[in-house]
Parts: structure tokens; sequence; C-alpha cells
């Protein structure tokens, strides 16, 4: 198949947080390396990075320290955070701050006295997020998308990644092979260094916050390459998101927290309160547990008429909502949703993805030359991210990953020759919708979504997995024989859907095999067959390989023991 | 195919590329909830495969799905079809004043090229390894920078303003409303420099006060207001030096 072929010393694959500072760091280290940054989207505004609503934690008001911030990621991960990625986390992240608001001209909340405002968020000791209103991550990616847009690098918007290309020998990373979405061409780009940066985002689940441009392709093809995953198992839910029916895609976007922070009710369908039966924080519980609670009620069938639950704010006064969470209230307005007086049909979501490739702190994968960073990678958060590490972890990684990368590709002066059998196999497979009778791909997509939600989603046991397994195999097997109704390869949609199908079904075939072997609950991932949380002591993490191209299941799961280097179990740095 | 489905909308789609196009009409069921991108969904999705569209965050966040939507410029994830609908009929088309890739995606590389001719970037003093400067909130500086801060770039006033229609070099209102926030960022070093940018011929002068930018930003930003205030910037400053040079 005819392929362009380009060459470059860097190559960032994404525009979030992570491939933004990424592109910056490294043009800032050496100008005169070769930058190109492909993004599936538009740059900027696709990803989940300017989805950000809460804010940036970041140990900088006056009585906080790094080492309470890393004290609280640790617990909030439940003890499964690789450390050394933790602290290098929260220690980085001060920096991060002041270089985006005095270099990048962010500007975020102040108090009357113009120092800069922390607000408190859940799961911190401390008040410590910085933000902008709730719109914290629109500031972040704007201010970014404009500085990266006046540097002259190659700009590859609307490319989708479709293979990661290692060297003939398998010993190095090589290249990417891309489709230009707008043409349907496929290009080669060998590059000296890669940046896996095109985030997770679980949308494989039938309620879910990530923008629709997400379907785990990064992580795909990171199994593709032979790399180990880690905390597979461990998908973050939101409880508040928005119930509209399945045939809008306003369903599962995100309510936010504040609201129950605010005092807001969660109603049954007979429209009593419930999570006061859960847990004596009632509503103001934390992410988990809202979420477990609310999936218990649905499943006991008290339900609303979309099948989920309400929130309720009027009791708090409409006016009063109305002034305190204005986006909210206009958005619900704009779906046709009365948020301030009335009630809105809300459904826990899937919100973030804590596994990824296994990384050192510096960015580094088990194959030389490609770099991952954000939420590809895996360790920063353990088995539950906090509200406000999500956007410190990918920018500050991204900018690491520059630095890392320009200094490696600075010293390279040659490019590595990609396998040409995998980019031939890589081209043929993206082919094959194009080779077979149309289908329909909406009952396959369908079907993924109900089945990692029924199965293997808030709550697990191990005959729902094992059932979901199976019915994965079949799910595959039917999307290879799925074609498409237009042979238009230019611009096409719904050629990119099945692509998105493809990498879903291989990253949850990942996840399935992940929660079937940890026999313990801990942070997102709940086993109601194992409901103990397991002994901190022998805490481990699960590292999971596959081979897409064999059939049936072929996950191989295995467990590693959490490295303590820095605080165990009972310990804590905060004195 | 929900039961509630009764009722079918009438939708009438502009297909084609830079070489031009024309209308294909589409029957859609009617849902309680359906914004204008869930029409475009259901149309690709169970009508037609090949419909080319762009969308990303489906909350109002990224800027992405603008469309023409009877006319207007909207976000269509976040218009609801109630809202807009008559007759049972709607018209999509994509954004005016960019050129078409296909269908109804835009190419929108003109539109941050301008960004970048407006200087649309912050220049500062201070680096990484410094503290953040304290800045009051209340200061009328700050508050004329917030006042135009929160665009997401979506477009939405560069389709609707006539005098890119008519020049196609205008910078258009987006890349000026965010050199207005810059020019009142007091951390900011680069204001003289940017002044000049948007000074020129295809600068803020050319604005016609039509107000159209100002009518359908779906974040209620006024440009039209921050180009006035450009206006007045540019015209000090050309006072200012040309007292200057006379008496040099």
């Amino acid at each position: 198949m005819q392929f362009q072929t380009l060459k470059t010393d860097v190559l960032i694959l994404g525009s979030g947080g992570a491939g933004l500072f990424a592109a910056l760091h490294a043009s800032r280290a050496n100008p005169g390396l070769d930058i190109t940054i492909a993004i599936k989207g538009l740059l900027g505004k696709c990803g989940c990075t300017r989805m950000v609503q809460g804010g940036y934690n970041v140990a900088l008001s006056p009585g906080d320290s790094v080492e309470r911030h890393f004290m609280d990621t640790i617990s909030g991960g439940k003890w499964l955070p690789d450390q050394d990625m933790a602290m290098r986390l929260c220690e980085t992240a001060v920096i991060r701050v002041q270089e985006l608001e005095n270099e990048l001209g962010c500007f975020f909340d102040r108090n009357d006295d113009g120092s800069l405002h922390h607000k408190a968020f859940a799961g911190q000791t401390f008040d410590r997020t910085v933000h902008k209103g709730d719109l914290t991550g629109i500031e972040i990616i704007s201010r970014l998308m404009e500085q990266v847009r006046a540097l002259p690098l190659q700009m590859m918007e609307e490319h989708r990644a479709l293979a990661l290309l290692p060297s003939r020998d398998g010993d190095v990373l090589a290249g990417v092979l891309l489709v230009d979405m707008r043409s349907g061409e496929f290009r080669v780009v060998k590059a000296k260094t890669v940046l896996l940066a095109t985030g997770g985002g679980p949308t494989m689940y039938r309620y879910h916050t990530p923008s629709g441009d997400k379907s785990m392709d990064g992580l795909a093809m990171s199994l593709r390459l032979g790399l180990g995953l880690r905390d597979m198992e461990m998908v973050q839910f939101h409880p508040t998101g928005l119930l509209a029916g399945r045939d809008t895609r306003m369903t599962g976007t995100v309510l936010e927290e504040g609201l129950r922070g605010a005092g807001g009710y969660l109603l049954d369908g007979q429209g009593e309160r419930f999570m006061l039966n859960y847990d004596a924080e009632g509503e103001r519980a934390t992410r988990d547990i809202v979420s477990r609670a609310i999936y218990a009620e649905m499943r006991a069938g008290r339900t609303t008429s979309n099948g989920g639950v309400y929130i309720a704010m009027s009791h708090l006064g409409p006016d009063l909502v109305a002034a305190k969470f204005p986006g909210m209230v206009k958005r619900c307005a704009d779906c046709g949703f009365d948020l301030a007086a009335g009630r809105v049909e809300v459904v826990p979501t899937a919100h973030y993805f804590m596994g990824g490739v296994v990384v050192t702190t510096d960015t580094r994968t088990a194959m030389p030359g490609l770099f991952v960073a954000g939420e590809d990678a895996g360790g920063a958060h353990g088995a539950n991210r906090l509200g406000g590490n999500g956007v410190a972890n990918s920018t500050v990684f991204g900018g690491i990953a520059g630095d890392e990368m320009a200094a490696q590709a600075s010293l390279q002066n040659h490019w590595v020759e990609p396998d040409s059998e995998v980019i031939e196999a890589a081209m043929e497979r993206s082919m094959l919708p194009f080779r077979q009778a149309a289908g329909s791909i909406n009952s396959i997509r369908d079907r993924l979504l109900d089945l990692m939600w029924d199965d293997v989603g808030v709550l697990r046991d191990a005959d729902g997995i094992k059932r979901a397994q199976v019915e994965m195999v079949a799910l595959k097997t039917e999307l290879q024989a799925c074609g498409l109704a237009d042979d238009n390869r230019v611009f096409n949609l719904s050629w990119h859907d099945w692509l998105n199908l493809s990498s879903l079904i291989e990253v949850s075939e990942v996840i399935a095999a992940a929660a079937l072997s940890r026999e313990n609950s801990r942070g997102a991932h709940y086993r109601e067959d194992f409901p103990e949380v397991g002994s901190l002591d022998d805490s481990y993490f699960t590292i999971a390989h596959s081979d897409p191209e064999k059939v049936g299941q072929t996950v191989r799961v295995e467990c590693q023991p959490v490295e303590f280097s820095i605080v165990k179990p009972g310990e804590s740095l905060i004195h | 195919m929900s039961d509630s489905s009764t009722a079918s909308i009438t939708v009438h789609v502009w297909r084609g590329n830079s070489e031009g196009g024309s209308f294909d009409e589409f029957q859609v069921p009617q849902q309680p909830s359906q914004t204008i991108l869930d029409i475009v969904t259901w149309i690709q999705r169970n009508l037609d495969a090949g419909l080319s569209y762009r969308f990303a965050c489906r909350v109002g966040m990224c800027g992405s799905c603008a469309m023409m939507v009877n006319g207007i410029p909207r976000w269509t994830c976040r218009t609801h079809v109630n809202k807009v609908m008559r007759d049972k009929q709607l018209t999509i088309e994509p954004l005016r004043n960019l050129p078409v890739i296909k269908d109804l995606a835009c190419d929108m590389s003109e539109f941050f090229a301008k960004w970048n001719q407006a200087q649309g970037q912050f220049q500062g003093s201070t680096t990484r390894d410094e503290k953040i400067a304290p800045i009051s909130p209340c200061s009328p500086e700050r508050e004329a920078a917030n006042a135009a801060i929160e665009c997401i770039n979506c477009a939405i006033c560069y389709a609707s303003c006539d005098v890119v229609a008519w020049n196609r070099d205008y910078l258009g209102p987006a890349a000026l409303n965010r050199a207005w926030s810059l020019q009142n960022d007091v951390r900011d070093t680069a204001g003289e420099s940017r002044l000049a940018a948007v000074a020129g011929d295809a600068g803020c002068h050319r604005c016609h006060s039509q107000q159209g930018c100002a009518s359908y930003c779906p974040n209620e930003l006024n440009p039209t207001a921050s180009i006035a205030g450009l206006k007045r910037l540019t015209a000090s400053d050309f006072l200012r030096r040309r007292y200057r040079s006379r008496h040099a």
C-alpha cells in the first residue's frame, strides 16, 4: 500500500497538557530541532485537559508542603502509586504552575490581596487547588495552544496514529504510522524520539465523560508494541454524569463535584434521599463511595425514567444555585433541564484512567526512543487519582518528556528504518472494514458499552468479568467482519468509529483481565466477591501484556510488589 | 430508535467540499433530549455513513463543533433542537467565512493564523523560578483583561462577521479580542509590538461595529467592545508618537 514518508527529530502524539508542554520544552531546550506534533483533532481543541473543571494541585501556599501533597497523593492512591513518580509530580508541580503563570500567561484566581487562591478539594488535607473559576482547563490549554501555534514546528492536525513502529530488530522505536483523516492517506513519520500523549479516556463504558475523540488508541498501540500496562483495573468513575437518554452525546458529561459539596441532594426514582443509607457523610462522601451507592440503587431498580437517579439543588434556593453555579445551570438549561429549580437525572460515569504504560520518572519506557506522559502513563495515581492531580500529571510529565526528548534527539544524528512488515500489517488492519460488506457497527458499540458498564464497571465480581471476557472475544470477531457503508476515505467518521472501537475492545480485554486478577478492593476497583482492601504492607500492582493479533483471551497479568521507596504504610512524611 | 420518537424532523444538510456542494435531505426521529450535534450524529450513524463533521468535548468547552444552524452560527453540542427548529425543519451548514474540508467540517487554519498575526500570545518578564505576582483581581486593568478572556476559539464570531466576509485579510473579532485582553494584562511586555500588529490595514480599524460577534458569542463576550478598546489605544498611541516626533 502507498504511504508518504517524513522525518523529524521529535514527534509528539497529542495536544493536551502533556503534548503541548512537551513541544514547548523541546523547542526551548534546542530551537534547532525539527519538532512535529500530530493530533487526532485540532491542536489544543480535542482531548481532555481542556475539560478540566476543578483545578491544579500544587503546594504553593504558606503552611503547605510538597511532602503533604505527596502524602495525600499516596493515601488517595491507596498506597499503590509509584512513589518516585508521585514525588516528582508534587515537586515539579510548583515550578510548572509558576511557568504557566509567569511564562505562558495563565491567570489563576486570586484572593482580594492579589495572592493566588487555593481551594479545598476532596481527599486533601490542605487547600491547595489552584484554579480559574470552574474552567481551569480552558485557561491552561488556551494559553499553551497559542504559545505552541507561534512556534516554528510541523503541525499534523487531524492525523490519527495507527501504529508505533519499531526498528527491524525490534530494539528501538523508529517512528509512527499515521493516517491523514482529511485525505485518508497514510504517512510514516520517522522520528528520533516519540512522545505518546494521546490521553487515556475510558469511553468503552455506557456512561463516560471524556471528549468524543478519545478511544484509548495510545494504550492499544502500546500493547501491540509489547509494552506492559500497569494498574489497568483502575477506572475512576465520577458519581454525577448527566443522563438524558441513549441517543444524545450529552449523556455522561460531568455535573460538577461542587454541587454535592454545596449541599445538593441525590434522590432515587421515588424522590427519596438514599446516600445516608450508605455513608454518614451522605452526598458529601467521596467519589467512589457515591458512585457505588448510586450504582447499587440503580441495580435495585429504584431509578428515574432513564434509569438513573436525580440530583436536586432547589432546596438551597434556585437563585443561590444559579449564582453559585452559573456554568452548570446554563449548560443544563441549554440541554433542556432546570438545575436550579428542578431535578436533573444523573448516573455514575467513567471519568479517568489511572492505568497506563509503565514509565520511569523521566517518562522513558522499556522501548528506547518512546516516551509516554499524561493519562497514557501509569503509576502516578495508583488506585485512585485525586481531583486536581490529573492536569498536574500531564503538564509536569509532558514538560519533562520535552526536555528528555530534546536532549536525546540532539545527540542522535541518524534515523532508524522502521520495520516495513509492521507498517504493512497496520495499514492492512486499518483498511479491513473497506474490504467487508457493510455491517452494524452501532450494535457492536452498544454491546461493548453495556458489557463494560454491567460487568466490568463500578461493582465487579468474577462471574461478571468472565462473562464479559467471553463476549468481548465475540465482539472482536464481529468487528473484523463488519464493513463500512461508505468507501470514501476522506474525513470518514464512520471509518474512525470502527478504528475507535477496535482500540476500545483491545484495551477493554486488558481492563477485564486485570480486574479479574485483583482479588481485593482498592480505590476505584471494587470486587463484590472480594470486598476487603487487602494488606497494605503487601500491596502490589498489576502489569498486563497482550497480543491483540491472537484470537481468544490473550492477556497475561502479573503482579509486582509496590516498592515503598519513600514511605511505608503506617509512616508519614508529615510530623 | 427510542419509543419516544413519534415525530420526525426534516433536516437539510449541506454536502460538498472546497469546490462546492448542495443540500441533502434527511428525516430524523425527534427525541426529548436532542441537540443539533445529536441530529448530525444520528444521520452519520443511521442514514449516511459518509457524512463528515467535527466535534470533541460535547459540552461547550472545546469549540470544535460550531456550524450554521438555520443561518446562525452555533455550538451544535449546546443547541437544543427545540430552541431552533421551525415547522419541524432544520438547515445545517458549515461555518461561514472558513474554507470547507468536507460537508460540515471547516479548515480553521486561517482563523488561528490570524490569532498569531495579532500576537495573541503572552510575553512575560519573569520565569518559572520566580514567585507568582500578586495582582488584585479588582484592579481596572485586570477586570478589563478578564472581561475578554473566556474565549474558546470556536470561530462563531468569525463566522458572523461581515467584515471578514468582505475582506479576507481582516484579523477578525476573536484574534483582536485576545489582543485586547493581553493589552490589559499588566504582566505582559509585548504591548507595543502587538499594538502595531493590530493597527494595520487588516486590524482593528476595519471593524464597523455591527455587533454580529457580540450577538452570537455563546460565552456572551463582546469582541466589538474589545476592538473599540484597541481603536482607542492605537489612536492615543498615534497622537503620542506624533507629539514626540514634533517636539523631539
